[in-house]
């Protein structure tokens, strides 16, 4: 019924099958001691109905058979965790792995809050599931496997009636959970829908406050709190009506054997002690079997995990052309696009056949107005997004045959919102440069600006960051970032809105570092203040995905379009600036 | 039950009692429930101890008189039992997954609103992903622990009392000898329960640390791809997802040990009522119908231990979240409303003024004042050092200065997110944590550094400034911000979905449509804190007017690096290390040639270009036609 699934299942086992096969053996060896204790009380039992008293030697081997099963039933314990523990570690880090290697589309499309509970409670539930419900499953189908036989051996004809309604017993725990699956669905769902709430929350926390919007948060909150309970309340109503009914059906069994047993009994046919051992053996076996319906709950439950987890996995990663050209050591950085066109949604291009060319040490300017495709355009060039119209051509090797590590490792970027891990913020700076000297570490810290900033802090560089970099103001951590990309020392520089943040005052001395730095390093550099830009070799205004201006500063602020009023309204602010100055401004320095 | 036996100190916090107690309050509101829970627990468990009675009868009756008319007696009885059985299972559990589900949802609720409460100070030092665990994972537990742990654990005692009665009642000397083992019993388990108690411990911060680390794997993913960090990453990874591995081994062992250790001492009890048992028979003290019952009765004794055991683990497990979750819930905030606050809240509230604020002090914010504020981070350095600042009603402060030096700082404080460590912060005379907390923020209008949109349209996002904004004043704001040409644009305009995070939005849009919200929120205060860093130009020149507009006559903080954004402003500090270093206006400062002229000439077009040693560009003088 759920046969991919089991397929996933059966894969995620592979290492471990031997541990299960151990655990599964120790059962049934553990089983064989339990089977005794039975038989001695049955022995016993016939012993005392004929007058004889039971030797003390009955006592001694019930306990030692039963202590012989427990430690049997340890080892199974053992074994079973080792190897259900053993997959939920290889499940984490297989999701995790592959988490990273998801393509950027697939992240902006999918919330933080779901992926989050996919690989946690949903991994959670795979590992109960294994360590717990497998080898459940595993010891009900053993013992009835094992009790039969010494049922049959002692008396075929009651154990036929002893075991009647098992079948229907379990065919009504299949058939019940499978009607039922959709609301285990349901409810999972729910828990997503909170947790995806819950997360924005505490993400946008100071939004929240800043609005005074608690009591909004709290009641948006509460709706989908109320759902999720509802939810899961209204299977567990079912769940009740299922158990009720196959405990009926189990006692219903067990009354059978005592009846019937008893009338045997009766006319002779059968000895107390048999039957005692019967009872005790449909026992052993039938709770399991109707615990089977308790361990299908969760089997259902395990299986819509699994697919949850298989979905995240099923998601194709990044491809690495598998032929990849050993590639240079280095890049010259030149760069050509042609006919690029780019959309997330069919019909709604966000670039439209973008052309040009970067020589290499060149620099390049992006200009435009936000959603004009600038960021796509370096997302493209970064392979984070995969064009499928046009080309794009780094010293003439068309980007997507090119290892997306190798591109990366080859061009450095600056993102609008940088991110920093939870680490020191030596170890962020070095995120792209694990083995960097400390020397050069610090070089960069300097040219990014932020060098006397760490010193100020109680621990300097090994300051821990909290989660998103709490504690550092959004100047802070694009020049961290500015500095993790001049550590690494890339072929290619691109500075996405990189100094957004920056105040003027530092902007000048980083550019003036960059540039320093720069050698015949091709740069790209996005930026709304024109100081930033006018000293590129080149401009691109962007407009709706669409290059609608290009040429040098000078060209265009002669040219009639969009730079031009650029221009025109930071020069009539220049020329303000000048005026503000007063005719101080002419004269001499102080 | 067993507090006394954790007194040894192995560890700080041991099963506490009153952690337990103060969370079953929770289960207050479902009295109800509860009782009638107890009552089927005991109805369940007194038809448990009924069955092996009826059995002893049938079979004392065959083995004496053979088939007769008895038989059909005891076949309805077994009938009546097995319904009624049932009928108190379906209703058991209904009940139980009922208590389950509401408990749970009560203490999220409260755990979110009290999330809501709790101070910055409090967020910077927990990582999202811990603090979800704690909502999500922990609070599952917990309530699971609650209903069915504590069902199963009051059946158990109610079946092991009930046979106990039974046994007692049926033969003294060998019900002796099996009662004889509980001790024993009692005293493993609780060996066990602090050994468990322990690693659980251990597997649930580990877990904590595992979705944090997901959490920043996916929120950081880009930076990782960037920076072809995947395989650093997935090895530190695997390092936790062993230490995972090592601690849930660990608290499985201990945990499968217990059960084999319980079970034979059960087969102790056994061995003794069949060997003692079988020469009371063999004497004809007892019939062979009491002896089976007994047998029976043994072993039905011994399967609510066995659950017991069970859940003492669990309990366990939960304990550990019962802990990090009051924890959370019990933290007090560091910034709140103060007890006399609260009592003029209380007290306004019952008697509403016109006029009056909801905390019973005049409704209007005139003067802000910042006497010698003085503020350090947790942990960290001074930010703020001796700040002193006047700003009358309707006045526009601009604030600028190197990254770091405390921009972010002062209106941090002023949003009261922080709370000086020393001096106040007054309005109108009276310091700000003598008034209510909601009262200052819902008069603040905020638009940060980093736009947070939450998941939803972009007409929800905007309304989130006036939840109460008609669906033409949220227009009008997007107007005045120029949000609306690209909201326009949309596919379906105002109603399309920002994604979570805003992630379908670039920055400046983000940027914009928190604008709008800000905006449409009419605030008293108005604080832009790098609010239009990523927009351009051109929007910006666009919106300048529009901003000239808001600003007008409200009293605002603007911290901005842009020349346009801060040259209109009527006051401008420069803030570098902590202190105010320049103020004045515009034309003031530019005069004075101090640092506010140096950090715009900087700016300015030439000066960058020299910088940048390219000399004049030929189009260094702008044109201003």
């Amino acid at each position: 019924m759920h046969l991919k699934e089991q397929q996933t299942l059966w894969d995620l086992t592979q290492n471990h099958r031997v541990r299960y096969t151990a655990a599964i053996a120790s059962m049934g060896v553990s089983n064989v001691f339990l089977f005794g204790v039975p038989l001695v009380s049955r022995y016993a039992i016939d012993e005392v109905a004929t007058g004889r008293p039971v030797p003390w030697l009955a006592a001694v081997a019930i306990v030692c058979l039963t202590a012989s099963a427990g430690i049997f039933q340890y080892l199974r314990g053992r074994w079973a965790a080792l190897a259900s523990e053993g997959i939920a570690r290889a499940i984490r880090d297989r999701l995790f792995g592959h988490l990273q290697c998801l393509p950027a589309a697939y992240h902006d499309r999918s919330g933080t809050g779901d992926l989050v509970q996919r690989c946690s409670s949903d991994v959670e539930t795979v590992r109960v599931f294994l360590s717990g419900q497998v080898v459940e499953i595993g010891r009900s189908t053993l013992l009835f496997l094992m009790v039969v036989p010494v049922l049959l051996w002692m008396d075929v004809a009651l154990t036929l009636v002893s075991i009647c309604l098992f079948p229907i017993i379990f065919l009504f725990a299949v058939a019940f959970f499978r009607r039922i699956q959709h609301l285990f669905l349901r409810s999972d769902e729910a828990e997503g829908a909170m947790t995806t709430v819950l997360q924005e929350n505490l993400t946008g926390m100071r939004v929240v406050r800043a609005f005074a919007r608690q009591e909004f948060e709290c009641e948006k909150f509460a709706v989908k709190n109320a759902a999720f309970r509802d939810r899961t309340d209204q299977l567990i109503r079912f769940l009740a009506a299922y158990w009720a009914t196959s405990d009926l059906l189990c006692l219903a069994q067990l009354v059978l054997l005592l009846l019937v047993g008893t009338w045997w009994m009766a006319s002779g046919d059968l000895s107390v002690g048999t039957l005692f051992a019967f009872q005790l053996l449909v026992n052993f076996v039938l709770w399991p079997v109707r615990h089977l319906g308790r361990v299908l709950t969760d089997t259902g439950k395990a299986m819509v995990s699994l697919r949850r987890i298989r979905e995240v996995l099923d998601v194709p990663e990044e491809l690495t052309p598998r032929a990849t050209p050993a590639g240079p050591e280095r890049l010259d950085g030149r760069i050509d696009v042609r006919d690029l066109s780019f959309g997330f949604e069919p019909g709604r291009p966000v670039l439209s056949e973008v052309s040009f060319s970067v020589q290499p040490g060149e620099t390049l300017a992006l200009v435009g107005p936000p959603g004009s495709g600038k960021s796509v355009l370096v997302h493209l060039l970064l392979r984070l997004y995969d064009y499928e119209h046009g080309s794009i051509r780094l010293d003439g090797h068309e980007l997507s045959t090119l290892a997306r590590d190798f591109v990366r490792r080859r061009i450095g970027v600056v993102l609008q919102e940088p991110f920093l891990f939870s680490k020191t913020l030596a170890a962020n700076i070095r995120v792209g440069h694990g083995d960097a000297h400390w020397d050069q570490l610090v070089e960069s810290s300097q040219d990014a600006g932020i060098h006397a900033t760490i010193e100020g802090f109680d621990h300097g560089y090994e300051t821990l960051v909290g989660e998103r970099g709490v504690t550092l103001s959004g100047g802070q951590r694009q020049r961290i970032a500015i500095a993790q990309v001049l550590l690494k020392n890339p072929d290619v520089l691109v500075l996405d809105d990189a100094l957004s943040a920056v105040d003027t005052h530092m902007e000048p001395r980083i550019l003036e570092a960059l540039q320093r730095r720069r050698g015949r390093q091709t740069t790209i550099v996005i930026a709304h203040r024109l100081s930033t830009i006018t000293h590129a070799e080149r401009i691109l205004v962007l407009d709706r995905g669409r290059i609608v201006q290009t040429g040098t500063h000078t060209e265009l602020a002669e040219q009639q379009g969009p730079y031009r009023q650029l221009w025109r309204i930071q020069g009539v602010l220049e020329r303000e600036l000048q005026q503000d100055m007063g005719p101080a401004a002419a004269g001499p320095g102080r | 039950m067993t507090a006394h036996l954790h007194d040894d100190g192995y560890d700080a916090r041991p099963f506490a009692v009153g952690l337990w107690r103060k969370l079953f309050r929770y289960t207050a509101p479902y009295r109800r429930e509860i009782t009638g829970l107890v009552l089927l627990a005991i109805a369940t468990a007194a038809i448990d101890a009924l069955f092996p009675l009826v059995t002893r009868g049938l079979i004392d009756d065959a083995v004496a008189r053979g088939l007769d008319a008895a038989f059909l007696q005891y076949g309805i009885a077994y009938l009546g039992l097995m319904a009624a059985l049932s009928l108190l299972v379906w209703h058991f559990i209904r009940l139980a997954g009922r208590i389950r589900t509401h408990v749970s949802h009560d203490i999220r609720r409260d755990g979110f609103a009290h999330l809501q409460r709790l101070s910055f100070s409090f967020y910077d030092q927990r990582p999202i992903g811990w603090l979800m665990a704690r909502m999500t994972s922990d609070c599952e537990r917990l309530s699971n622990v609650m209903a069915w742990g504590v069902l199963d654990v009051f059946w158990g005692v109610t079946v092991m009392a009930g046979i106990a009665v039974v046994l007692l009642v049926l033969d003294l000397r060998l019900a002796l000898v099996v009662l004889a083992v509980v001790p024993v019993l009692l005293w493993i388990s609780a060996v066990f329960q602090r050994r468990i108690l322990k690693s659980a411990r251990r597997v649930r911060r580990t877990n904590s640390r595992l979705t944090a680390s997901y959490n920043e794997a996916i929120v950081g993913v880009r930076t990782t791809k960037v920076f072809v960090r995947q395989a650093d990453n997935l090895r530190e990874f695997r390092d936790l997802t062993s230490e995972m591995y090592t601690a849930s081994v660990h608290n499985a062992l201990q945990s499968a040990l217990l059960l084999p250790v319980i079970l034979t001492l059960g087969s102790v009890s056994t061995g003794l009522v069949l060997v003692i048992g079988g020469f009371d028979v063999t004497r004809g003290a007892v019939s062979l119908g009491t002896l089976i019952a007994f047998l029976t009765y043994v072993r039905f004794f011994f399967e609510p231990v066995q659950q017991l055991g069970r859940w003492f683990g669990e309990i366990q497990m939960a304990s550990a979240s019962a802990e990090r979750i009051m924890e959370l819930i019990e933290t007090v905030p560091r910034i709140r409303d103060s007890d006399g606050v609260r009592a003029r809240l209380t007290a306004a509230s019952a008697a509403p003024v016109a006029g009056q604020a909801e905390d019973g002090m005049p409704d209007e914010i005139g003067t802000i004042t910042f006497v010698q504020v003085g503020f350090a981070y947790e942990g960290g350095g001074v930010v703020l050092n001796d700040f002193n600042l006047s700003v009358s009603a309707g006045e526009t402060i601009a604030l600028v200065g190197p990254t770091g030096g405390g921009k972010s700082t002062i209106v941090s404080l002023l949003c009261r997110f922080y709370e000086p460590t020393t001096g106040e912060i007054r309005i109108d005379g009276v310091d700000y944590r003598e008034r209510g907390l909601h009262w200052l923020q819902s008069n603040l209008g905020v638009v940060l550094q980093t736009p947070h949109l939450f998941s939803g349209t972009v007409a929800d996002n905007i309304r989130y400034g006036r939840l109460d904004a008609t669906d033409e004043e949220v227009c009008a704001a997007a107007e005045t911000v120029g949000a609306h040409p690209f909201v326009e644009q949309m596919e379906r305009g105002y109603q399309s979905e920002v994604g979570e995070g805003g992630i379908l939005l670039s920055t400046g849009e983000k940027q914009l449509i928190a604008f709008a919200r800000a905006i449409l929120a009419r605030p008293r205060i108005l604080v832009m804190d790098e609010a239009t860093s990523s927009i351009d130009t051109r929007t910006e020149q666009a919106i300048q007017g529009a901003l000239g507009h808001v600003l007008r006559g409200r009293t605002s903080f603007v911290i901005a690096h842009r020349l346009s954004t801060v040259r209109a402003a009527d006051r401008i500090l420069v803030i570098d290390e902590g202190r105010s270093v320049e103020e004045g206006s515009h034309v003031e400062l530019m005069r004075a040639r101090g640092r506010y002229a140096a950090l715009y000439a900087q700016q300015s077009l030439r000066a960058s270009s020299r910088i940048l040693g390219r000399g004049e560009t030929g189009a260094g003088q702008p044109t201003t036609d």
